[in-house]
């Protein structure tokens, strides 16, 4: 890999009748420039496939010849594989072909991703860092595909029947959660460190020690990085601290994890802070822990005061916004409503609080733990659940770590067109398409296995870290996500209605996620292994699989899909939502959206896109009530849109072509993508279609005239 | 009417044991690995948490629940005038 054979053909040598007396140079990665020796190729074939010593002499033998015989100027190493490679392919050897194969990019497409960004996730920018992010995940991809999966779970994927995400981050898991006692206990310990930081004993270093670690945690995981109860584990630290100093602090979490754009890939590490107004009942009599990890002497419970003015200032500095007075697009707040919200004075004042922010900028994210459930939050919606030995590990916090080690999402819409409107054919090709996803996991499983095997000396040393008896990662307690997009048009193709036209489609929907959701229980139970529902996020796999339905399946697809057909702008409807485009009232999306959610354990969530609206917070928060009462939903954001000026800095809101400010046309709109807030112009054409088609629900929000802090209204 | 129930809840047995379900209008679905049907229709009527805590449960004609054995044998003696 990585050399280069120059073929200098000598004019002394020039008649030579032996190819072996030709004055081939190899390149190699040495900076080293050493002779053609055919022998390298026989050492290949044998080292690397299973092919025998006489057939490897005689390839080596033939590609030599053909090289000699075409009196080329230079000779590239991947041209040698390829005529190897062919020469594998003559002999009937399909195996040892894909076994010698070479992973690599063509000089074209590398030209193109240097120029041109790269939009299969909104959340990485252009520039060089991206660059190598995307070549190294190209190069990734293809060898997941090759050797880590299985060539039916490779073509599955491949055909677009399912969607295995992040295959360029095969040699990691999907996400994490986990909790800032464990930096708080060990201090910043990390394998390969070139020092180590004992436990903090100021805010300011415990914040310092929570981004190292989180960017540590991006480098080892493919997605979203979950910190739990935030505010109720920095409170310790700010025993004695002014109201100012604490919003410094908040400012400081804040900013610092906005602007980690130089971190991998130029991408802002994908950040989640579970927040609570109470202390969680699995948080309150646990000693906490304080300055240098030592006991404080007092319980959790003791710090509720501290904890609320934290979360009360932090939403002050998202009310905010960034010095241009758009929203922060991360670190992502995540509110938990609980009956204990309820119960805790001052709640509707923290309410009323939250939802301006949400109605604002649109950075709350509610979700609902209702009865007993407690759970992580993160990535766009995944959580995960906190099950009976998980409260108990609450006792000692920093070993709540969890993670999901992959997501596989399924083609819905390809399942109807297959099943051409037979109920047993459908279930039995969902049943088919969850089993090879579960094909899929065991076999990544096996593979990230491996890697930890390595232990400290491995590619995952930091998940293998051992600082309280166990691994940083507790495989025993990872998920396996299963997901799915387009519930609505395998519905409508199926029944010949959408899931927000009459009860009976949402019926068959439900039918089709419990079938699902049994399916993942049994696979679940054979193999020892949490296989769980999640409302995939989809942001670039909805418009995947529209585009790859329209070519194989042009005349079923062509019925059902959404967006604009003529631009590309196609798309499926993310997972079980109903119709980005229905004209429903929020309450009733919110609470037939939330039928499904039960049953989608690993995390679901309703947008409500708000537009330019700005409702006011008392009717948020009385939405936000209801929402929690009254139906079964888990998860909801708001979603207001707003235009930034690149010529005069200025924010507005709204989505417009032009600065009302200004009058520049160089304007970038914001809003929230799947799960977060990122820049339109970073977008896929599907999730533009989608835009395009998203109802804003602004006849239900009153248009209040509150003004946006940051936001000024232009005069 | 329905009746969710499932295999091997002891609650279930004892009010199917208690009265004729058939003859009160009442259709039972037991809940269970094979059945979706069952699930999806717990899930329209918002009880799938509620299932994991307590069975039986009986849906009535006005989409309002009966949860628990008691509250069930009471109500149906009720209906039926014992």
């Amino acid at each position: 890999m990585g050399t280069i054979v120059e073929l200098h053909q000598d004019p002394k040598v020039s008649e030579v009748k032996e190819t072996t007396d030709l004055a081939l140079f190899v390149r190699t990665s040495n900076e080293d420039l050493v002779t053609w020796n055919r022998q390298r190729i026989v050492d290949a074939l044998v080292r690397e496939t299973l092919v025998d010593f006489d057939t490897a002499e005689a390839i080596s033998k033939e590609v030599e010849e053909f090289i000699f015989s075409t009196k080329i100027s230079m000779v590239t190493a991947p041209l040698i594989r390829e005529l190897v490679d062919s020469k594998l392919i003559e002999r009937g050897l399909e195996k040892a072909r894909i076994m010698h194969t070479r992973l690599g990019v063509p000089l074209y497409d590398v030209d193109q991703m240097i120029v041109h960004p790269n939009k299969e996730n909104a959340n990485v920018p252009h520039g060089p860092e991206a660059t190598n992010l995307t070549l190294a995940e190209g190069i990734k991809k293809e060898y997941a595909l090759l050797s880590v999966f299985s060539s039916q779970v490779g073509d599955a994927h491949m055909r677009g029947d399912f969607h295995l995400h992040d295959l360029g981050f095969i040699d990691r898991p999907y996400c994490s959660g986990q909790s800032l006692e464990y930096i708080k206990r060990f201090g910043l310990n990390l394998p390969n460190a070139l020092s180590m930081a004992k436990p903090a004993k100021h805010p300011e270093v415990l914040l310092a020690h929570m981004v190292k670690f989180a960017a540590a945690l991006q480098s080892h995981f493919a997605g979203a990085i979950g910190w739990d109860a935030v505010n109720l584990f920095f409170a310790p630290y700010l025993e004695g601290l002014s109201d100012r100093e604490i919003k410094q602090l908040a400012q400081m979490m804040i900013f610092e994890f906005s602007q980690q754009a130089v971190a991998r890939g130029g991408q802002a590490i994908f950040t989640d802070i579970n927040l609570y107004w109470e202390v969680p009942r699995h948080f309150e009599k646990v000693p906490a822990i304080g300055p240098g990890g030592k006991y404080t002497g007092k319980t959790y419970l003791d710090y509720l005061p501290l904890a609320q003015k934290f979360v009360w200032l932090l939403f002050d500095v998202f009310k905010e916004g960034d010095g241009a007075g758009r929203p922060f697009f991360f670190p992502k707040p995540l509110v938990h409503i609980t009956e204990k919200f309820f119960q805790t004075p001052n709640h509707q004042e923290f309410l009323n609080h939250i939802c301006e922010v949400a109605a604002l900028k649109g950075n709350t994210y509610f979700v609902f733990d209702r009865g007993q459930t407690a759970k992580i939050s993160e990535c766009c919606r995944l959580s995960f659940k906190l099950e009976a030995q998980d409260l108990l590990d609450a006792h000692e916090p920093w070993r709540m770590r969890y993670c999901a080690l992959q997501n596989v999402t399924i083609n819905f819409p390809r399942l109807a067109y297959q099943a051409e409107g037979n109920d047993t054919t459908l279930f039995a090709k969902l049943a088919e398409s969850v089993e090879l996803a579960v094909e899929a996991h065991l076999q990544k499983n096996a593979f990230i296995l491996k890697l930890l095997s390595l232990g400290e000396r491995g590619p995952l040393s930091l998940l293998t870290m051992d600082r309280d008896g166990s691994p940083y990662l507790r495989l025993q307690r990872a998920t396996y996500l299963i997901g799915m997009v387009g519930l609505n048009e395998l519905v409508q193709y199926h029944t010949g209605e959408e899931l927000h036209e009459s009860q009976k489609a949402i019926k068959f929907g439900l039918k089709v996620i419990a079938y699902m959701k049994l399916l993942t229980d049994r696979f679940s139970q054979k193999y020892g292994m949490r296989f769980v529902l999640e409302q995939t996020p989809a942001e670039s796999t909805a418009y995947r699989f529209a585009k790859l339905d329209l070519q194989k399946y042009p005349e079923q697809a062509g019925k059902v899909i959404k967006g604009d057909k003529a631009q590309g702008e196609v798309y499926y409807t993310n997972s079980t939502l109903f119709n980005i485009s229905a004209q429903m009232n929020p309450v009733d999306r919110v609470r037939y959206e939330g039928l499904f959610h039960p049953l989608i354990e690993a995390g679901a969530l309703t947008h409500i896109w708000i537009g330019e609206s700005r409702p006011d917070k008392e009717s948020l928060a009385n939405f936000i009530i209801k929402t929690f009462k009254l139906t079964k939903n888990d998860q909801i954001a708001f979603s207001p849109e707003f235009t930034t000026c690149r010529a005069c800095g200025q924010t507005s809101r709204g989505l417009m072509e032009k600065c009302p400010y200004c009058g520049s046309a160089e304007v970038d709109g914001i809003t929230r993508i799947t799960g977060y807030f990122t820049k339109i112009s970073s977008w896929n054409k599907g999730k533009i279609g989608e835009l395009r088609d998203r109802y804003r629900n602004t006849p239900y929000f009153s248009m209040r005239e509150a003004v946006s802090p940051g936001v000024e209204e232009p005069t | 009417m329905t009746l969710f129930t499932k295999a091997d809840c002891q609650k279930c047995h004892y009010i199917k044991d208690h009265f004729n379900l058939p003859s009160l209008g009442i259709q039972e679905e037991i809940l269970g690995e094979d059945n979706a049907e069952a699930l999806a229709h717990l899930a329209w009527h918002e009880l799938i948490e509620t299932a994991q805590k307590e069975l039986p449960i009986l849906i009535l004609d006005d989409n309002t629940a009966v949860v628990g054995a008691i509250p069930i044998k009471k109500y149906l003696s009720h209906q039926n005038g014992n």
